[in-house]
């Protein structure tokens, strides 16, 4: 067998929520050690967010936070404790890699923020995210997904034109910031290996994000169009939507993306005149008559099943596919083909499902998930003593004080 | 420009790029960080430059889309469909570290340019593909579009009005993860070659990464039996079935504000947005008395509290702008308000202007500098750099044919000719 890719790097991750989680899961499936540095007395968001396995919520049964955290390790330190302030040095000299994502001044505030660590650690690499990054008038605004996903500019251009916006759901953004944080990680990496220089990542999530949205920035800056949005319309493509099927909320995402695959499509519903008729001959003459067109798109699948119309539309050559809901994908052919879900014992919640965050597979090395998400401060002994190298009365003196925390202040509460 | 003499994040890691669309970005990305790459488009220009244009002159060399994703690459062109073109491309092969595609599986292969092919001429390279759905498996030859990949995740049905079809982002996004995750994967690979001297082929799918923004409904489904109702950004509480208003009309658009109670943070902004109410006579008094710890928690309140409350705060909202319910609420008065912002907002936003993120290049052929967006992150030891525009068609074939492959005069002339290049 051919060894993981970083294999004997070490991520010491104060890193909360999802962006940070997820970025360090790209390094951690390919054979990185990550650790969690948590506490009982500042629960990750995630470990209130449901849903939670057997319907039972505790701090170590929910799968919103399992899903972003497989294959890690979880220490439980009071940062606030001078002791475990100790702690978090000593994963911070072990590390190669630290991420945070707390609010800009929160990790200066406890002695660990970049100049610190640079300090003892000047081949540190140091990533902190934060939702509009460090200096200006807005550093401090408070973060959380859903707010970036209206301030990048994603919820104007979602939903119809003739209703408010349909803003996209969750925290959108922080999926794209985790894939630009870990290729920084790795070119950063890259950098160190040829110098021996750690440096500092600092991230502005706002910024990052624009990226997924630079041609209608541009747009503006130099046509002064404002970009709006129209249900699921493309200005290449004719018909271009999201179509009712048979049964309940059914269905079918199809796009004809040239001449071509209209000819195909008109044959795939039985109509094959249609592609002589004037008003729908050419690619604007479909735009002009955009609405009877879907009309008659719909019409069409309206009698079928998704997963029928696909099956036609795809024997025809025509891009489509079902509108997947969450149950499909537990089911989608493909998906097994990939082992994309892959099912592991986890001490509290049971068997359950976890999701690779690499959407690559590597031929030589393959993403793996071999550990089920940690329960809160489930590896203090491993952690501490197999890769510290301290000894059971440190331990134990750091329990008794506090400084490894081991109990809820007070009863568990669900966040979502 | 800034940084200029600053060192790289990577050294001129030799990358070609054959992508179109949004998988443009991965190359980009690499560039940004210094690798060498190299945009091979076919004689004539890539299909992937498209509008929106320049001065909204339609022009393949005035396609904004193009510009954003292709900055810091050279460009060549080549028709590697034919056997003199795939000479040429094998020849640069020889020279490079990776290659990045996105072809429907199997298209390389056919021209015998497939990861074996590829690793006969250059044992340690590294193909990253990037597709819709991978290079095997059931799906791998399925027809498909941005939309239609976007379907496949299950994060499309999550997003809409309830009443109509669900709606996607109207700037496809897709294809843009499929790039971001093709630089990923091909650093990932890079670093592993450089540790083992052995190449490997990347294979992305576009379908995996349209998954990864569902947060936490399928596991609603897949651990609760849960199925998720999209709300056209109402916000659901599952164990209640109420739905709390969040976005708000305002004078000019749209904010959303997180008004909710129960827990904090929430409970305290929710009653810093009611004392700014007050203060402006907009608060009726039964809002001003409502405990938002208890009246207002999504586990125990009933629907027509929520629509009670989201009526008040909007009517409150109507009489101000975006920039004003964003300045004065969410950074003066820490509320939690976001703008729903547009292209305009975003290009006058203060705090990107404060942190000097937009970035001018310069288009001598245009006698114009055009603005980008600004590094996609910042890197103390090896700022990102902005050093040249999206390549025009065709603009490097003497410099990499010429002067790096030592092509004579005549036989560039002879290719330009048969439209091989």
């Amino acid at each position: 067998m051919n060894g993981n890719v970083f294999d004997g790097l070490k991520v010491a991750e104060f890193a909360w929520v999802i962006v940070g989680p997820a970025t360090s899961r790209y390094l951690a499936e390919h054979g990185a050690t990550v650790v969690k540095i948590e506490s009982h007395k500042r629960l990750d968001t995630m470990r209130g967010t449901s849903p939670f396995a057997n319907n039972k919520p505790t701090v170590d049964s929910s799968m919103a936070y399992g899903r972003h955290n497989p294959n890690k390790y979880s220490v439980s330190i009071d940062l606030q404790h001078p002791n475990g302030k100790k702690l978090a040095w000593k994963l911070i000299h072990w590390a190669d890699i630290v991420t945070e994502s707390f609010s800009p001044g929160t990790m200066e505030k406890w002695g660990l923020g970049y100049e610190d660590v640079r300090k003892l650690r000047p081949d540190i690499i140091y990533l902190s995210s934060s939702m509009q990054g460090r200096g200006g008038p807005h550093s401090s605004y408070a973060g959380y997904g859903m707010n970036a996903v209206n301030l990048c500019g994603f919820t104007e251009v979602s939903g119809w034109r003739d209703k408010r916006p349909a803003a996209p759901h969750g925290a959108y953004t922080d999926y794209i910031n985790a894939r630009f944080n870990a290729l920084a990680l790795v070119a950063a990496l890259d950098y160190r290996r040829r110098t021996g220089k750690g440096q500092w990542i600092e991230q502005s999530q706002f910024e990052t994000s624009l990226h997924f949205f630079a041609p209608p920035l541009m747009d503006y800056q130099i046509n002064g169009r404002i970009m709006g949005r129209d249900g699921n319309r493309y200005p290449q493509a004719a018909p271009h939507g999201v179509f009712p099927c048979q049964g309940n909320d059914n269905w079918i995402a199809i796009a004809v993306l040239n001449e071509e695959q209209w000819r195909n499509f008109c044959q795939a519903i039985g109509q094959p005149h249609l592609a002589g008729r004037k008003e729908y001959a050419t690619l604007p003459q479909r735009k002009k008559n955009e609405d009877e067109l879907e009309k008659l798109v719909g019409d069409w699948t309206r009698c079928l099943t998704p997963e029928e119309a696909e099956k036609l539309l795809q024997k025809a050559g025509v891009p489509s596919h079902i509108v997947a809901k969450p149950k499909d994908v537990y089911e989608d052919i493909q998906l097994r083909e990939r082992h994309y879900f892959v099912p592991i014992e986890h001490p509290v919640m049971g068997r359950q499902s976890y999701e690779p965050q690499s959407s690559f597979i590597l031929s030589k090395t393959p993403r793996r998930i071999k550990r089920p998400s940690p329960c809160l401060g489930e590896h203090n002994e491993f952690v501490f003593k197999n890769l510290l190298g301290m000894t059971d009365e440190e331990i134990a003196g750091h329990i008794a004080d506090g400084s490894i925390t081991t109990e809820l202040p007070g009863q568990f509460k669900v966040s979502m | 420009m800034y940084h200029q003499e600053a060192e790289s994040t990577l050294p001129p890691y030799r990358i070609l790029d054959l992508t179109e669309g949004g998988c443009m970005l991965g190359g980009r990305l690499l560039a940004d960080l210094g690798a060498d790459v190299i945009m091979i488009e076919p004689p004539g220009g890539s299909p992937s430059r498209t509008g929106p244009h320049y001065k909204n002159v339609v022009d393949p060399e005035k396609s904004l889309f193009w510009w954003a994703y292709n900055a810091n690459k050279r460009g060549i062109t080549l028709d590697i469909a034919r056997a003199e073109g795939r000479k040429l491309f094998k020849d640069l092969v020889r020279k490079s570290d990776a290659v990045l595609e996105s072809f429907e599986p199997g298209y390389l292969d056919h021209l015998k340019l497939g990861y074996p092919d590829l690793g006969r001429i250059k044992p340690d390279i590294i193909l990253t593909s990037i597709t819709p759905f991978g290079q095997n498996g059931p799906k791998a030859h399925y027809q498909a579009s941005d939309l239609t990949v976007w379907a496949s995740g299950a994060y499309l049905y999550a997003c809409g009005n309830p009443d109509r079809a669900p709606t996607w982002i109207s700037f496809p996004q897709a294809g843009l993860f499929g790039g971001a995750e093709g630089a990923i994967g091909t650093m990932t690979a890079i670093w592993h070659r450089n540790n083992t001297g052995e190449g490997q082929h990347v294979d992305v799918s576009m379908q995996e990464s349209a998954l990864s923004p569902n947060l936490n409904i399928l596991q609603m489904w897949d651990v609760s039996g849960v199925e998720f109702h999209r709300l056209g950004g109402a916000l659901y509480v599952p164990s209640t079935g109420v739905q709390q208003p969040i976005y708000f009309e305002c004078r000019d658009g749209y904010v959303m504000i997180l008004v909710q109670g129960g827990n904090e943070p929430f409970i305290s902004s929710s009653a810093r947005l009611v004392k700014w109410m007050a203060e402006e006579g907009m608060a009726p008094e039964w809002l001003v008395r409502l405990n938002w710890t208890l009246d207002y928690d999504a586990t125990t309140m009933g629907q027509p509290i929520a629509d009670r409350v989201g009526e008040a705060v909007e009517r409150f909202t109507l009489t101000r702008t975006k920039a004003e319910l964003y300045e004065e609420g969410a950074i003066k008065r820490q509320i939690l308000i976001a703008p729903v912002s547009n292209t305009k907002d975003i290009s006058e936003n203060l705090q990107l202007k404060s942190r000097d993120y937009w970035e001018k290049l310069d288009h001598a052929d245009l006698d114009d500098a055009v603005v980008y967006c600004g590094p996609f992150i910042r890197m103390s030891e090896t700022p990102l750099k902005y050093q040249r525009r999206a390549p025009l068609i065709g603009e490097h074939n003497d410099e990499i044919y010429g002067e790096e492959l030592g092509i004579s005069r005549e036989k560039l002339d002879s290719l330009k000719e048969k439209r091989i290049i």
